[in-house]
């Protein structure tokens, strides 16, 4: 166990553990935008920022990302401050400008009493933020269908070539883990589209309700190693079937006793 | 342009298969076409088994990849302030005059493409012209023409 000093109470942490992770659990707002606790942390956002000093810095302040800093023993963390604040309103500024469109980034951007961006605001300005959650969590579920592609201010997040993602599963994990929405999916009968691919959907073969798409059931099985069939009823319908098969294994159990 | 994708597998079965060897590879493609063709990024993913988007990301990532086929000869003209300031516009004017094609395009018969490049490290020697890995310093306009053929 670690030891630590946090906006003045002292905390213990295990070894190895980030900053943020610490200062969440004690409960203290810091903004994110790019953490998510099913992905490896890489620090895009910046919002995370804190001040850690020790008691032999010589009252030397750093700001470093919360997320990616590990605790260390004697540490002294100040999560807010009037030079944290300056750093996550510029941030936001920055980002009012790139997606000015974005009710996610307005939101946030208006707790730091920014309305509109103090940079010339891109009008046509789409909602990504360049967290890389979306990238990341498909990393994790090893397809890696979308990637960061160009550099600079023309990079992108999509498929090889602008195109559909060979790989894509259509899965939604992109599209459920974007802080601002961006990544846009619809399900239209049968059929699922995103990132411009359009899956077929399985069917509940007891209750008709869609489920996932194909790919992704394929996928799950083979890297699970599920039965064949696994996807061939819902969550529902396979909790009814297994709540059935007890009712009668009690039942028979009940009789044999009898 | 058509190439033959049994040609771009030829280069990639010649280089090691290794993931950390993916910038070489694409390196050793682009040296045989001048750039890289599409089928490439999927052979090269299916060789290195590693994610298209990957290679894909990659290979956008950096300026000396090309996705669009480009011509023998390449012709980089530095446009970097000191550059800029000595004439590269004249240069790149003549270019168009003499070659027939402005800055990011290639000829018909595929054999030149000009680039503009923001520095090259050889202010002193501006304007700078670049033929083939060949630099060419204090560049006249009225020879960027001629120097571009010759190399």
């Amino acid at each position: 166990m670690v030891k630590l000093q946090i906006n003045g109470k002292t905390v213990e942490a295990r070894e190895g553990e980030m900053l943020l992770a610490v200062i969440q659990r004690m409960g203290i707002d810091v903004p994110t935008q790019c953490h998510h606790e099913a992905i490896e942390p890489t620090g895009n956002c910046r919002l995370c920022m804190v001040e850690i000093t020790k008691k032999n810095w010589d009252g030397w302040k750093k700001s470093v990302t919360s997320c990616l800093y590990p605790v260390e023993e004697g540490l002294i963390v100040e999560t807010h401050n009037d030079k944290l604040f300056e750093i996550r309103k510029t941030i936001l500024d920055l980002q009012l400008a790139r997606s000015p469109h974005s009710d996610y980034v307005t939101k946030m951007a208006a707790e730091y009493g920014l309305e509109k961006s103090s940079y010339p605001a891109e009008p046509q300005g789409d909602d990504c933020i360049m967290c890389y959650a979306c990238t990341r969590i498909c990393d994790v579920l090893g397809k890696s269908a979308i990637a960061p592609t160009m550099r600079g201010h023309e990079k992108i997040i999509a498929g090889p070539f602008g195109e559909a993602p060979p790989d894509c599963i259509g899965c939604l994990s992109c599209a459920h883990i974007c802080p601002t929405d961006h990544i846009k999916w619809n399900d239209k009968g049968n059929t699922r589209k995103i990132w411009d691919k359009k899956f077929k959907l399985i069917k509940c073969k007891k209750c008709g309700k869609k489920t996932i798409t194909r790919e992704f059931a394929d996928y799950l099985i083979e890297k699970r190693e599920l039965p064949s069939e696994y996807f061939d009823t819902c969550d529902v319908c396979k909790r009814k079937e297994t709540a059935e098969k007890m009712g009668e294994l009690v039942i028979k159990a009940r009789e044999a006793t009898i | 342009m058509i190439i033959d994708s049994n040609k771009i597998q030829k280069v990639i079965d010649d280089s090691p298969q290794d993931k950390k060897q993916l910038i070489m590879i694409l390196q050793n493609i682009q040296q045989e076409f001048h750039y890289l063709p599409k089928e490439s990024i999927g052979l090269v993913s299916e060789y290195l088994g590693m994610p298209q988007s990957t290679v894909y990301s990659a290979a956008t990532f950096y300026k000396s990849f090309s996705l669009v086929p480009r011509g023998e000869n390449i012709i980089k003209v530095c446009k970097g302030t000191a550059c800029h300031i000595k004439g590269a516009d004249l240069i790149i004017d003549q270019l168009d005059a003499g070659i027939g094609i402005k800055p990011g395009q290639t000829t018909k018969d595929m054999k030149y493409t000009i680039e503009v490049v923001n520095c090259v490290g050889a202010c002193a020697m501006a304007p700078v012209m670049i033929v083939n890995d060949k630099y060419f310093g204090e560049v006249k306009c009225n020879r960027a023409t001629k120097l571009a053929k010759t190399g």
